[in-house]
């Protein structure tokens, strides 16, 4: 498959940047919220995963509203007013040939979405609106709050301070709240943040709603930490003809929380046909890590040191290739394409816990998981009693994660078999052991090369090299062309494995006589 | 507009498709018409199936709503069956070539399975 292609419409003076992709037989215009990245997004799991979906019954077309992303800047004297940034749909329409499309207004995307359809109905296909508003101070802030909000963008952009006001549920992820902060260096400079928020603070589209005359649809979380879900409500009394439906969940962005279900709603709004359930399964091995207190560190401490073991545990995970695919309190899942990583993985996590000074115990499991979604199933199941069941610093295995990962070094021992309900027949266990180094871990240092190795010749160089002569210099000095002084310097240095001229002056001086070296 | 004595024909299916005439296409569909649509999205084993004039009314508009090139090339006809092979092109170059066979009921098309490929 060829890379995304990032192409650039034209809309007055201003470029706007597009991505297109699918192959269905509607278009799809995605209007983003507050800021974006055309080029970022692909790296977020929960955006390119509610890419994905999109694209799969639509051609849709994605698009950085100018001041963001990839797009380019606007002037943060004058800034464009609603209907300028709303024409560069149109441009992007035009750019890409699509005469007629749904339209997709994320949040702040949402107003400008609304102003599209009821200008141009004749390109409006369908209007869906997820965590809208019309009137900014009334549902997202205050203007007192929205003066706070700016100061943060402005004092700490780029660090990720404004996660909290978006993703409460997520600050707790350090490799999210890492992309976040890069989603704003990258999406928007300090200046400009601060200009737009100012900008989409004048939003006020609630005289226009009545002259919407596409089918529209809504889709707000109840819980919405960003905006307000009576700001849809409203948007449900005052559209014609437009259908609500609230879901659970509080964070804002679109991308976040359970994308799947969003898409599952937009799709069956846009095809009339409920999407297929996505039943693709995947052969996944599953590390389930369980942590626990034995030292009695009350609360605080301990509260502290899971927070620090979770922070190493995303980061382990990473490192060797799995994906955090989900935690219940103290029961860690994360899921890797082989079992040898996953069984690697642990014995690196149950290190760290020993350095952070908590307990740990681990299982690990291979069966096919549900690609959509936090792993459930049976294969789920087994892997977190196998946790369950290990003893503090064990990492437990079915039998068949030790089959699978013959050849990669690893070394088990026998645990016995293991009854669970819901299999039919007692499963097999295995046991990691340390790994048995069959050679000392370090070998021993080299003895130290003698001078005496050197001969006569060289070693009036190096004394020489360690007066500070230059190759030059001691060429003069002994009657000698400096190639072979060059020859000479280079020998030596492989005599005394020395990386260079200093270092052969050092150990000149180290080793000097009172005839020299 | 097409009557429904007319039998629909390679030429008709070529005027209209290369003209992006959508009201026209739906048309040359009886009633309870079956659109079947096989690509990268939908294998064979579960294809997109568009049923009656209605839906495909709405395909055929979505798809002629495009600023796009369709040229029609070959068209087979044999008794009440029909092929044709099309290749489009967008604004930016993406090709899409479709292959179609269709069946006609009293001379309009019944039903009609679509194979296609995008550039990616």
């Amino acid at each position: 498959m060829r890379p995304i292609e990032t192409r650039y419409a034209r809309s007055g003076d201003v470029r706007i940047a597009y991505q297109v992709i699918g192959q269905g037989s509607f278009d799809l215009v995605f209007v983003p919220g507050f800021i974006s990245n055309l080029d970022l997004q692909w790296e977020d799991e929960g955006y390119s995963r509610l890419l994905k979906r999109l694209s799969a019954f639509s051609r849709l077309i994605l698009f950085d509203k100018r001041g963001t992303g990839l797009s380019d800047r606007v002037d943060t004297h004058h800034l464009p007013s609603l209907e300028t940034r709303m024409d560069d749909v149109r441009a992007v329409m035009d750019a890409t040939g699509s005469g007629r499309a749904a339209i997709l207004g994320a949040s702040e995307g949402a107003p400008m979405a609304m102003l599209f359809a009821a200008t141009y109905p004749e390109r409006t296909r369908a209007l869906v609106l997820y965590g809208g508003y019309a009137h900014f101070h009334k549902w997202v802030m205050p203007p007192e709050r929205l003066e706070a909000f700016i100061e943060t963008a402005e004092t700490s952009w780029g660090t990720g301070a404004t996660l909290p006001n978006f993703a409460p549920g997520r600050v707790d992820d350090t490799h999210f709240t890492q992309w976040w902060a890069r989603f704003e260096r990258l999406s928007a400079s300090p200046t400009a943040a601060a200009a737009l928020a100012r900008m989409n603070a004048g939003i006020d589209v609630r005289d226009m709603l009545g002259t919407i005359s596409v089918p529209t649809y809504l889709i707000h979380r109840r819980n919405d930490a960003r905006v307000d879900p009576d700001a849809s409500r409203f948007l449900a009394r005052k559209i014609p003809g437009a259908r609500l439906v609230e879901i659970s969940g509080r964070d804002h962005p679109i991308w976040t929380g359970d994308v799947d279900r969003v898409a599952d709603l937009i799709e069956e709004f846009l095809t009339g046909e409920p999407a297929v359930a996505d039943v693709e399964r995947v052969l996944a091995a599953l590390l389930v890590t369980r942590i626990y207190d034995t030292a009695r560190l009350g609360d605080r401490l301990w509260s502290e040191r899971s927070l620090r073991f979770q922070e190493n545990w995303r980061m382990l995970v990473g490192r060797h290739g799995g994906r955090v695919a989900g935690t219940h309190g103290e029961l860690m899942i994360a899921r890797f394409d082989g079992p040898a990583r996953a069984v690697r993985c642990a014995a690196l996590l149950r290190e760290a816990a020993q350095e952070i000074g908590v307990a740990s115990a681990q299982g690990v499991h291979v069966g096919e998981i549900e690609v959509r979604g936090p792993p459930t199933g049976l294969t789920a199941r087994v892997a977190m009693q196998l946790a369950a069941h290990a003893e503090r610093g064990h990492i437990l295995c079915s039998r068949l994660v030790a089959e699978l990962a013959a050849g990669s070094g690893l070394h088990f021992t026998d645990a016995g078999r293991i009854s669970l309900d819901e299999l039919d027949e007692p499963l097999a266990l295995v046991q990691v052991t340390a790994e048995q180094h069959l050679e000392p871990a370090c070998r021993p240092k080299p003895k130290p090369a003698e001078p005496a190795t050197l001969t006569a010749r060289e070693s009036e160089v190096v004394s020489l090299i360690a007066d500070g002569k230059s190759n030059a210099a001691i060429a003069a000095e002994l009657e000698l062309s400096e190639h072979t002084v060059k020859r000479h310097v280079a020998n030596i240095l492989l005599k005394l494995d020395l990386p260079s001229r200093a270092a052969a002056a050092a150990f000149s001086a180290r080793h000097a006589g009172p005839d020299g070296p | 507009m097409l009557t429904k004595t007319k039998t629909v024909d390679g030429a008709a299916i070529k005027k209209a498709i290369e003209g992006r005439d959508g009201k026209l296409l739906s048309s040359f569909y009886t009633d309870d018409a079956l659109v079947r649509v096989v690509d990268r999205n939908n294998p064979p084993s579960k294809p997109r199936e568009i049923r009656g004039r209605a839906a495909i009314s709405i395909f055929w508009d979505d798809i002629c709503s495009r600023a796009m090139t369709h040229k029609v090339d070959t068209t087979i006809a044999e008794g009440d069956n029909l092929a044709f092979m099309q290749a489009c092109a967008y604004p930016d170059g993406t090709k899409v070539v479709c292959a179609a066979m269709l069946e006609l009921k009293n001379g309009l098309i019944a039903r009609q399975t679509v194979v296609q490929a995008w550039d990616e």
